[in-house]
């Protein structure tokens, strides 16, 4: 019996090292598998606006210039021949001309010749498109200082009308409005600006699909937009379901799609008539698996070759056998805590009694700059990014993160300071404050464990100043923390911003101005401050060519932000990507992360 | 037994209304901006208020509750179920295409799990109080509660990531690509039945090599609730008076069992195995999740999760028709199993 069971754990243990050992071989030469989660939202390049369907469009789609591997301060030209610059003469007229030479011998995917048509239509249909929700704006605001076709309309009817509803007059109109900017010279496109936009270069570079190039004639065969200026009303912004680009690719990138399975995977074909070296890899999947163990399996076995990792997942795979781990990857991204400087009360419990009681807070409450320095004091931003992000990240400056113009690594910064923090919640709201106490309860959206830590933080600091201080942290589900920052009934809100083009422009709008996207939730005391000391600020760090000049108008706007404590700055992560050791040619790219750029990658 | 039948197929729209009504007025009791975040994943795609009020009206979710409800069944009555935002398609292709995967795991499952059970049930009663019995007994109350993400883990972590032999998914990478090739026809979107019908042999070894895990998980779980039904069924009627007269007659004992007292004691089996068919046509979301195969309670996980109120709808509707179906072949069942019900 004994000699029998040795026999079997024998064998067993055999199996079990052979199994192991062939893990460690290259698995599945020539395809290249990466396993993430999440979901794709769309193929179309001018409609997504997440990083999952942005890496596909990055490998299929191709823009007119790209960065130099992640170097976000070089453009190298892509399907233009040159990028353009004052000193080749391809930027003009004051940097409100960009002229961009097109290749003649570059092919898509199904065969058709790339032609400055082809660039032209792209851009109208970006603008046309223009869906709600959607990346579009970036290009409107360089070539229109507009922010939607909506704005455009208004200008050119001088009424405000939905595009939907533009007859075939109006739309040849407005068509011939948005056609000025966009010019074909010869074998040139040439973008016509208002005036100088410093990052338009930036946003139409590769990695952001607002620039994605597509073929005019193969678009219309699908159903798009005709390129006729009178039927904007019938292609402008469709929902996914009315939108023929959805789930359908030709671009003239290193990969053609192949099919998309909703849910499951992506598959990408090596475009062999590719106008530079076809790719080494022959086919790429991207499987979309949300169960951690799984991906975490299939790492171990080789079957994939880089996947998605959490954060809290990083101890286990970091001494795993034949695996790559890169952490500590620059990251353009602010994590911040927003403070509603007029919190809507009724029918908000968030406030308590809504008055400054002892039993709640009023509306006004983080109106008063002793109150947000108070809160800013009672952060302990060096334990956050030690324990909470384990150390993979640094406390933000001011909305602009590194590298970006206008970050100062010596620009002064709040730290954990109860003394500061108690003498200015005496000062808040004339002493009363401090007398009678307050009561309010900050939110996040349940299963955030990072936004979780950073209100459990607060609640612990500033409860310990004065026992009349009760903060209640609370978890509440995604549509209700939407709800609450959109209906303004937020009293602290925790969120995020990354970059969708690498400039500062990207991040003090959304932040700091008074009609930014975090901006605009802040009530209307935090406008009206804004108004008055940012918005004129940013205006002109925009429209200035100097990179120097633009520098200076950042720090101060970083400066005003600072004294001012609009908000707190909690931190910028860094960035980490976990891939078998087999995988050769990676390099970071901060404004693609986290998709990868299979044109490069071997195995 | 026709009018019977037909009488339950009747009343399956009203049934259907009356569910879709209850989940809409549920889904209806949170505010627009609260079901804009079907749309919206992070508010920094939003570029402020006026955004979020043409984002609402777009979608048309500050109409009033008839007119969106007015909207969905006028669409449903032309077939069309809308669109589900959770599985980027429309609601009957999303299910139509998670369908086959859910199916064919569940069929795959149901022999074991039922005949097992049942097998196993027998034996223990048969086995009253001995050994085999309580043997039977300890392993259906540790299958019983052990959670399914556990066994699930465990299972995959010992047969895929220590052996290599099951791997998660439903076909590997290279029979994927046969599997969607022009010269592979798909009869059924069930991969082990259309291999066979391909004639590809390849593909139905395949499908199985992945389907042996979660099987196995489905398996060892649902086995002890079958089990223990059958047991105490067969335990109740092995003491009917009908029992004795047959042993007094001299019967042999496999005859009394399993002639005359195992089809008597299925009756209530057959009621809990249609839930069992339900429950796992249905799809089950953990098995589905960490074996990665795309069926319907991954679907209805997601659509639930992301207030997608088109595919929350069109699953229900799914369920709904499936429960009466079911219920109505368990009715059916009745009278096959035991002539001396009479369906009415």
């Amino acid at each position: 019996m004994q000699k029998r069971l040795i026999v079997i754990l024998t064998v067993f243990l055999f199996i079990t090292m052979t199994s192991m050992a062939g893990a460690q071989e290259v698995k599945n030469p020539g395809t290249f598998v990466e396993v993430n989660m999440g979901t794709i939202d769309s193929l179309d390049p001018h409609f997504q606006y997440d990083s999952a369907s942005a890496e596909i469009i990055d490998n299929v789609y191709e823009n007119l210039i790209k960065f130099d591997q992640g170097d976000i301060t070089t453009f190298l030209p892509h399907l233009a021949t040159e990028v353009p610059t004052v000193e080749n003469g391809l930027i003009r007229d004051n940097n409100t001309t960009y002229e961009f030479p097109i290749r003649n011998d570059v092919v898509f995917h199904n065969g058709n010749k790339l032609t400055p048509e082809d660039v032209k239509y792209s851009f109208l249909r970006a603008l046309i498109q223009d869906r709600d929700g959607g990346p579009v704006w970036m290009i409107y605001e360089p070539l229109f200082q507009k922010s939607s076709l909506s704005d455009v309309i208004f200008e050119v009817l001088e009424e405000e009308k939905n595009a939907k509803d533009l007859t075939a007059e109006e739309s040849a109109e407005v068509y011939a409005y948005l056609e000025k900017a966009i010019e074909i010279n010869g074998n040139s496109v040439i973008f016509h600006l208002p005036q100088p936009f410093p990052p338009f270069l930036s946003i139409i570079a590769q990695g952001n699909g607002l620039g994605a190039i597509v073929d005019k004639e193969w678009t219309i065969e699908q159903g798009d937009w005709d390129g006729q200026p009178e039927t904007i009303a019938e292609y402008t912004n469709p929902t996914k379901e009315e939108d023929p680009l959805f789930g359908a690719m030709n671009g003239t990138g290193p990969y053609k799609f192949v099919e998309w399975v909703n849910g499951e995977e992506i598959v990408l074909d090596r475009h062999e008539n590719y106008w530079r070296e076809p790719a080494s890899i022959k086919k790429v999947i991207i499987k979309m698996i949300d169960e951690w163990s799984t991906r975490k399996l299939m790492l171990q076995r080789g079957d994939a070759d880089i996947v998605y990792v959490d954060k809290q997942y990083m101890s286990q795979i970091e001494n795993m056998n034949g695996v790559e781990v890169i952490t500590g990857l620059p990251n353009i991204y602010m994590g911040a805590g927003l403070m509603n400087y007029n919190i809507v009360t009724e029918g908000n419990p968030d406030v308590h009694s809504g008055k400054l009681d002892g039993n709640g807070v009023p509306s006004n409450f983080f109106s008063d700059i002793d109150v947000r320095k108070g809160f800013l004091y009672s952060m302990n931003y060096e334990a956050f990014v030690n324990d909470v992000l384990e150390g993979d990240g640094q406390q933000g400056r001011g909305p602009i993160p590194e590298p970006l113009l206008g970050y100062d690594e010596d620009s002064p910064t709040y730290e954990l300071n109860l003394d500061k923090a108690e003498e200015h919640f005496k000062q808040a709201f004339n002493g009363e404050l401090w007398e009678k106490g307050f009561e309010i309860t900050i939110l996040y959206n349940s299963g955030n464990d990072v936004r979780k830590s950073a209100a459990d933080m607060l609640k612990y600091y500033v409860e310990r100043i004065n026992p009349k201080f009760n903060i209640n942290v609370r978890g509440i589900q995604w549509a209700s923390y939407l709800d609450k920052l959109i209906a303004q009934k937020f009293t602290l809100g925790f969120i995020a911003w990354g970059a969708d083009y690498a400039d500062p422009h990207n991040f003090v709008v959304p932040f700091v101005s008074s009609t930014g996207t975090y901006g605009g939730f802040k009530g209307e005391d935090y406008a009206e401050f804004a108004k008055e000391n940012i918005d004129p600020l940013i205006e002109e760090a925009i429209s200035l060519t100097d990179p120097e000049a633009r520098e200076e108008i950042y720090r101060e706007i970083q400066q005003i932000s600072y004294e001012n404590a609009t908000d707190f700055y909690l931190y910028q992560p860094t960035a980490q990507v976990v891939m078998r050791d087999w995988v050769e040619g990676w390099y970071y790219d901060p404004i693609r992360d986290p998709g990868q750029y299979f044109y490069s990658l071997d195995k | 037994m026709i009018a019977y039948i037909a009488r339950r197929l009747l009343i399956l729209p009203i049934i259907l209304f009356g569910v879709s009504m209850l989940i809409f007025s549920m889904i209806m009791m949170l505010g627009p901006y609260q079901r804009l975040s079907t749309y919206i994943n992070d508010p920094a795609q939003l570029k402020g208020a006026e955004d979020i009020d043409q984002l609402v009206s777009k979608y048309g979710l500050n109409d009033p509750w008839y007119e969106q409800y007015g909207r969905w069944i006028g669409g449903v009555l032309k077939g069309d179920f809308g669109w589900s935002e959770s599985a980027g398609a429309p609601v009957t292709k999303a299910i139509a295409d998670r369908f086959p995967a859910t199916l064919e795991l569940a069929l795959l499952s149901l022999v074991p799990v039922i005949f097992g059970g049942i097998i196993l049930g027998v034996l223990s009663a048969v086995h009253h109080n001995k050994a085999l019995d309580h043997t039977i007994r300890i392993f259906a109350v540790i299958g019983w509660s052990f959670p399914s993400f556990v066994f699930g883990l465990i299972v995959l972590m010992i047969f895929y990531g220590v052996l290599g032999w099951l791997p998660p998914g439903r076909l590997s990478n290279w029979a994927t690509e046969i599997v969607r090739s022009a010269d592979f026809v798909s009869y059924t979107g069930m991969y082990i039945l259309d291999g066979i019908l391909n004639f590809n042999f390849s593909i139905v070894l395949d499908a199985i090599r992945h389907l042996i895990a979660p099987v196995i998980t489905i398996s060892i779980l649902w086995w002890a609730f079958i089990l223990r039904i059958t047991r105490s069924n067969m335990l109740e009627t092995l003491k009917k008076d009908y029992i004795r007269t047959a042993r007094a007659k001299g019967l042999a004992d496999n005859i009394v069992v399993y002639k005359h007292a195992v089809r008597n004691a299925l009756i209530p089996v057959v009621t809990v195995a249609g839930q069992m068919v339900l429950g796992l046509a249905g799809g089950l979301v953990i098995v589905e999740s960490i074996f990665n195969i795309r069926g319907l309670g991954q679907f209805m996980a997601n659509a639930a999760q992301q207030l997608d109120y088109p595919g929350v709808l069109g699953g229900a509707l799914y369920f709904g028709f499936l429960l009466i179906l079911i219920n109505l072949f368990v009715d059916v069942s009745y009278a096959v199993i035991d002539p001396r019900i009479r369906l009415e």
